[in-house]
């Protein structure tokens, strides 16, 4: 079943300007899929006008089989999750605290937290293996830590769609990878989309990949279709080498010469 | 702070306003023994009201900090500062010099005008701040000094103008020398309404810590938000303006308080806020009347006495820490 459905896309900051220039394609269930492409070619853009941040101009955008239009924030919430590349971190907050957040969607005016948020605040904590600093507080936490915090908050809105922007560019390379995987083991039910500048770990993790250049999607595809030095060329304008590893057939890995 | 902390939390401090509120019926221009106080006509149409009067004069103008610093994201907001309080006062001084003072359903007319130029206030302060969309802390706080000193000289002129000098000490310092049970019966819908609407609000405000942009995706729609509280705010500010002058800086001193104490989570911040607030103006009001005895402080003085050097290391710590 496709969760996300998109077509003929067209949104940005100046109607007479577009920065999304008609982006169709679609994301089924449990798919990881990477959007890819140079600063500026538009990739918060298209996250933002998905989630709802950004109004489209046309298209449209399809969410589990309602028009985004058609949904009203809230329902928007419960469906489509969203992790900005910087999140603020609340002075005074637990972690446990900043992931009841993510429960705001299902609070009703004139009642508060009820079993089924706690359980899926345990639930996201579990989730991103962070119950060990359930009771800290955020500004106390790493950079990674943080990061995987920010996810569980944005999955214990229990979301089909979950929307990350770069969610691996403040880490070192050890927390690069470990957000990628978990991200990887939380696509069961659900699908993720995520910005990378890095196309290794893109390539290595996401089951999907869309490359995007000034707004227009110039490849789409799995890791091996559109991870070529061809692309490459197209979208950076950087001569590169692409190997793949003789064992692991999938992972690819895109080296600078 | 769990709910089960929270609600000890609490439960203390009711406690503790109880009998706050209990000694203060005590002093005055004259001390009275416990055993005096029943059925003495002082207490009960004196110094009860009054003491009633300063603990929703508290809550309202408390609340309307709490709301105003969540709601637009500024940790110096605060009804006076922003010149909401005197905007209001304005209304409220209009409305009693054109004797346009009546009853009607059992609202009185006097905090309506209030509320209106309070509303107006806040709309004007809020808009001249505003650059690019964004409203800066620093120029919102300007704005309403800007603002509140405007309207502190048309209330002033108006008060000139329509009579009775003395009357200005009594808006621009501050007083709760006319509570009478009728004031009290004046504000009351407002406090609890307020209180209602701020507690049913708090997922809101917890959810803008994190800003607008995530407060959207998380289901916020923060326009709305935003008028529905700002309106609230506007309306208590009004409330306690029209029955007591311009008392500043309890709206900003106790938010920030009680955020260090127990944390930003409204569900906690805006009971714990409310009640502090209350027991705060039942205290000032106290030292008011009692510490140059018979002689009587505004309690607006008090307030600006301790309130203003708040203000000023706040704004010195922000600029230290860069933000």
């Amino acid at each position: 079943m496709n969760v996300l459905e998109v077509e003929g896309l067209v949104c940005g900051y100046n109607p007479k300007k577009p920065t999304i220039k008609g982006a169709t394609f679609s994301v089924k269930e449990g798919e990881f899929v990477g959007i890819v492409g140079p600063n500026g070619s538009g990739k918060t853009t298209l996250l933002r006008a998905i989630v709802g941040l950004l109004e489209k101009d046309q298209g449209s955008i399809v969410i589990s089989n309602h028009r985004i239009e058609n949904l009203t924030r809230r329902e928007l919430a419960r469906r489509v999750a969203f992790v900005p590349q910087l999140m603020e971190p609340v002075d005074g907050f637990t972690v446990r605290e900043l992931v009841l957040l993510g429960r705001t969607p299902y609070f009703e005016r004139f009642s508060f937290e009820n079993a089924d948020d706690h359980d899926a605040v345990s639930w996201a904590i579990e989730e991103l293996q962070i119950e060990k600093l359930k009771d800290r507080p955020i500004t106390e936490l790493s950079g990674g830590e943080f990061q995987r915090v920010a996810i569980a908050r944005a999955l214990a809105q229990e979301p089909q769609l979950l929307m990350l922007d770069e969610p691996t560019s403040h880490l070192d390379i050890r927390y690069q990878v470990n957000i990628c995987k978990l991200l990887k083991r939380l696509r069961n039910h659900r699908s993720i989309i995520a910005t990378f500048h890095d196309l290794n770990l893109a390539s290595r993790f996401c089951s999907q990949l869309i490359l995007l250049k000034n707004g227009e999607l110039i490849a789409r595809g799995t890791p091996e279709e559109v991870v070529t030095p061809e692309n490459i060329w197209k979208a950076y304008r950087i001569k590169a080498l692409v190997k793949n590893d003789n064992e692991k057939k999938k992972t690819r890995y895109v080296l600078l010469p | 702070m769990s709910n089960k902390a929270g609600r000890s939390t609490l439960l203390l401090l009711a406690l503790i306003l109880v009998v706050a509120m209990f000694l203060s019926l005590l002093f005055g221009s004259v001390f009275m023994m416990p055993s005096k106080l029943w059925g003495s006509e002082i207490l009960w149409q004196i110094r009860f009201p009054r003491v009633v009067l300063a603990a929703l004069i508290g809550l309202l103008l408390s609340l309307s900090g709490v709301i105003l610093q969540g709601i637009l994201r500024n940790p110096l907001a605060d009804p006076y500062v922003l010149g909401i309080s005197a905007g209001g006062a304005v209304g409220a001084a209009l409305s009693i010099a054109l004797g346009a003072h009546f009853v009607l359903f059992g609202i009185s007319s006097v905090p309506v005008s209030a509320f209106i130029f309070a509303m107006l206030a806040v709309f004007v302060v809020y808009k001249l701040s505003q650059v690019a969309g964004k409203s800066a802390p620093e120029t919102l706080i300007l704005a309403g000094v800007a603002l509140s000193a405007f309207a502190s000289a048309i209330l002033s002129l108006i008060i000139i103008l329509t009579g009775n000098l003395q009357t200005i000490y009594f808006w621009l310092l501050g007083s709760l020398s006319s509570a009478s049970w009728s004031n009290v019966l004046t504000v009351i819908p407002y406090a609890l309404v307020g209180l209602g609407i701020a507690y049913f609000f708090s997922k809101e405000l917890n959810a803008l810590l994190l800003g607008e942009e995530m407060a959207v995706t998380l289901g916020v729609e923060v326009e709305k938000t935003r008028t529905i509280l700002i309106t609230a705010a506007s309306l208590m500010t009004a409330a306690a303006v029209s029955v007591a002058g311009l008392i500043g800086f309890v709206g900003l001193i106790i938010p920030h308080w009680i955020r260090l104490l127990i944390g930003p989570n409204h569900r906690m911040l805006i009971p714990v806020s409310a009640l502090s607030g209350m027991l705060l103006m039942v205290l000032a009001d106290t030292l008011s009347r009692t510490i140059l005895s018979p002689l009587e402080i505004p309690i607006g003085i008090i307030m600006a006495l301790v309130g203003a050097p708040f203000f000023l290391y706040l704004l010195r710590r922000r600029r230290m820490e860069g933000k």
